[in-house]
C-alpha cells in the first residue's frame, strides 16, 4: 500500500516535470515580452522582469499595422472554417454511405494525399494560383476550404458518421429523404464532436498558416497576422521584448481557442484512449 | 418520362456524387495535379516571366554537381536520422506516462499538445530567442547549472541540434496516435506477461510494442515524409535561410530559395523530384528494417 502511494507521488512528480518542460518556451517568451525595451538585456537568468512593461504589446500596434493584419486573418478564418466544416462533412458523409469497397479505396486515397508534404507541391500550386489570377487575393488563402482543407478532416467526419447504425440511414431513405436531408437532419446532429474538433483544427490551421500567405500575398494591406509578425521581425530584428510581444499576440487566439475547446478536446483525447475506462 | 424514372432511380447516387465532388476535384487540382506537374516542370527552364523552355534531363544532370544541393540532401538525411526517432520515442514515452486514467494525465496531455498548436513563425521566433548564445534563456539556464552552453545558431554543429531540439517539443500528433494505439491494447495482456515472470519493461517490449507496431510504423513514415515540410520555417527563421554555413540548408529551404528567390522554377522542381526519390528510398529502408525488427520480436516472444 505504501509503495503504491510512493509510486503515485513519483508519477505525479514526473508529470509535473514534463508539464514544466513543455511550458518553458512559452514562459520564457512571456517574461521576455514584458522587459523594458531600452535597457540592456540581462546577462544572467532572470525569470521575471522588473519593472514589468505591459506597454510593449501596445508598441507592436504602433510599429506595424497589426490591427489590419489581425483583421485579414479574422476574415480568412471566419470564411474558411465554416466552409471547411461544411465541405469536409459532406465528403465524409458521402463516403460513409458508399459500399465498403469504394469507401476503402477512398480512405486509402485520402491517406495517400495526407502523406504529401506542402513543400513537394508548392511550386506548381504557386504557378497555378498565379495563372488563375489569385495572387495577392485573400480568397487564394481560403480556396483549400472548398475541399474540406485536409483529407484528415474528411476522415474524422467519416468515422463520426459511421458510428450511426446503418439502419437509421436506411429508414430515413425509405421515408423518402434525400442524401442532403439525411446529412443535415441525421448525420450532422450525431457528429457534433467531429464538428467541434474539425472547427478547432481548421481554425488553428488557417490562423497559423505562414508559408501560403508568404508565397501568395504581396502587398501589406493583404498581410495576415503571421506575415505581420514577419514584418515586425524584419523591422525590429534585435528588439527581443517587442518581437516576443508580437509573437505572443499571434499565439493568443490559438491558445484561447485551444483552452476554450479544452473540455471537448480533452474528451476527444479521452475517447482515443479507451484505457481510461479501467 | 424515362428521364424522370432515371432520376428516381439514381438521384441518391447523384446527390452522393455531388457531395464528394468538391473534395475529389480539390484533391486533384490542389494536391495530385501539382504533384504530377512537378515532374513535367522539372524537364523545363522556367522563370515564371517567359514561357517555359524545354530542357530535357539537363536539370537532373546538373543536380549531382551542385554542391549546395548535396549539402541540402545530407542535412535533410541527418535531420531525419536525429529528429524522427527522437520525436517517435518521445511521443511513445509521453503516451505511456500520460496513459493513466487520472485528471492529471488529461492536463498533462493538453500541456504537451500546446506547443503543437503554436503558429510556426511564432514558435520559430521564440526559439531564435531561446537559442541566443549570450542573452538567450537556455544558455543562461545552463550557466546556472555551471554548464557553458554552445553558441547555438552561430556554430554549425549546435545549429543542427538546435533545430532538432525545437522540433522535439511539437509532438502532439504523435502523442495522440500513441495514446490511441496504447488504448487499443487489452489491459489484461501485460498483466498476464507480468505473472509469467517478466518485468514491466519486458512486458512492454514483448507484449505491447508488437501490438502497437502498425501505429508506430505509420507514425514513423508520416513523420519522415512531413519532416520535409516541418523544418522549412525553422530553417528560414532560426537558421536565417539555411545558415550558419549551410548547416540548416535542408532540401525545402534550398528548393524555396531556388524557386522563389532565384526564379529557377524548373531546376527547383527537379529537386522536388529528387526529394520524392529520396523519401521513397528512406521509407523502403525503414520498412525493411522494421520488418526484420518486428519478425525478430515474434520469434523471441
Amino acid at each position: 500500500m505504501g509503495s503504491r502511494a510512493i509510486g503515485r507521488a513519483f508519477w505525479t512528480a514526473v508529470v509535473a516535470v514534463v508539464c514544466a518542460l513543455f511550458l518553458l518556451p512559452l514562459a520564457w517568451a512571456i517574461s521576455t515580452s514584458l522587459r523594458a525595451t531600452g535597457a540592456p538585456l540581462p546577462r544572467q537568468m532572470e525569470w521575471w522582469p522588473s519593472p514589468v512593461v505591459w506597454r510593449n504589446y501596445q508598441t507592436v500596434f504602433e510599429i506595424i499595422d497589426a490591427a489590419r493584419f489581425a483583421l485579414n486573418s479574422v476574415i480568412v478564418v471566419s470564411v474558411a472554417v465554416p466552409v471547411t466544416v461544411i465541405f469536409a462533412s459532406l465528403a465524409g458523409f458521402a463516403m460513409s454511405q458508399l459500399p465498403l469497397r469504394y469507401r476503402g479505396r477512398l480512405v486509402a486515397f485520402s491517406a495517400l494525399c495526407l502523406m504529401v508534404p506542402l513543400t513537394a507541391i508548392w511550386i506548381p500550386r504557386f504557378l497555378l494560383f498565379k495563372e488563375a489570377g489569385l495572387m495577392n487575393r485573400r480568397g487564394a488563402l481560403m480556396v483549400p476550404a472548398l475541399m474540406g482543407t485536409s483529407p484528415f478532416f474528411v476522415l474524422l467526419f467519416l468515422w463520426a458518421f459511421l458510428t450511426v447504425p446503418k439502419e437509421v440511414y436506411d429508414a430515413a431513405r425509405l421515408d423518402g429523404a434525400g442524401a442532403y436531408r439525411i446529412w443535415a437532419g441525421i448525420g450532422l446532429p450525431q457528429a457534433r464532436g467531429a464538428i467541434g474538433t474539425v472547427a478547432v483544427l481548421a481554425f488553428v490551421h488557417y490562423w497559423n498558416s505562414f508559408v501560403e500567405p508568404l508565397l501568395l500575398m504581396r502587398t501589406a494591406d493583404k498581410f495576415t497576422a503571421s506575415l505581420g509578425l514577419r514584418m515586425l521581425y524584419s523591422l525590429e530584428s534585435t528588439n527581443w521584448p517587442i518581437i516576443m510581444a508580437g509573437a505572443l499576440l499571434t499565439v493568443i487566439p490559438v491558445v484561447a481557442v485551444f483552452v476554450l475547446a479544452q473540455h471537448a478536446f480533452l474528451r476527444e483525447l479521452r475517447s482515443v484512449a479507451p484505457s481510461d475506462r479501467q | 418520362m424515362s428521364l424522370a424514372r432515371w432520376w428516381r432511380r439514381n438521384s441518391q447516387h447523384v446527390a452522393l456524387g455531388s457531395m464528394l465532388a468538391p473534395y475529389l476535384i480539390g484533391l486533384a487540382v490542389l494536391v495530385i495535379g501539382p504533384g504530377l506537374a512537378g515532374f513535367a516542370l522539372a524537364l523545363t527552364d522556367y522563370n515564371a516571366i517567359q514561357p517555359p523552355a524545354w530542357a530535357g534531363l539537363e536539370n537532373f544532370r546538373r543536380l549531382p554537381g551542385d554542391q549546395i544541393f548535396r549539402i541540402a540532401v545530407a542535412n535533410s538525411l541527418l535531420y531525419i536520422v536525429l529528429a524522427v526517432p527522437l520525436r517517435l520515442l518521445g511521443a511513445l514515452a509521453l503516451a505511456r506516462l500520460l496513459q493513466r486514467p487520472a485528471r492529471r494525465s488529461l492536463i498533462g496531455r493538453a500541456v504537451v499538445y500546446l506547443p503543437t498548436v503554436m503558429p510556426d513563425l511564432a514558435w520559430a521566433l521564440i526559439w531564435l530567442w531561446i537559442l541566443n548564445p549570450i542573452y538567450g534563456p537556455l544558455n543562461q539556464l545552463l550557466a546556472v547549472a555551471g554548464i557553458d552552453g554552445p553558441s547555438w545558431m552561430v556554430d554549425p554543429t549546435s545549429a543542427r541540434l538546435g533545430i532538432v531540439l525545437m522540433m522535439v517539443w511539437q509532438i502532439g500528433e504523435g502523442l495522440l496516435v500513441c495514446l490511441a494505439a496504447l488504448g487499443s491494447v487489452d489491459p489484461d495482456l501485460p498483466a498476464q506477461a507480468a505473472v509469467d515472470g517478466g518485468g514491466a519493461w519486458s512486458s512492454f517490449r514483448d507484449v505491447i510494442v508488437p501490438i502497437i507496431a502498425p501505429a508506430l510504423l505509420i507514425l514513423l513514415f508520416r513523420d519522415t515524409i512531413l519532416s520535409f515540410q516541418t523544418n522549412f520555417v525553422p530553417a528560414l527563421i532560426v537558421g536565417k535561410g539555411g545558415g550558419p554555413d549551410y548547416a540548416t540548408m535542408y532540401l525545402p529551404m534550398y528548393i524555396y530559395t531556388t524557386a522563389f528567390e532565384y526564379l529557377r522554377f524548373g531546376y527547383a522542381a527537379s529537386m522536388t523530384v529528387a526529394m520524392y526519390a529520396i523519401t521513397g528510398t528512406i521509407l523502403l529502408i525503414q520498412y525493411k528494417l522494421t520488418h526484420r525488427w518486428h519478425e525478430g520480436f515474434g520469434r523471441n516472444g
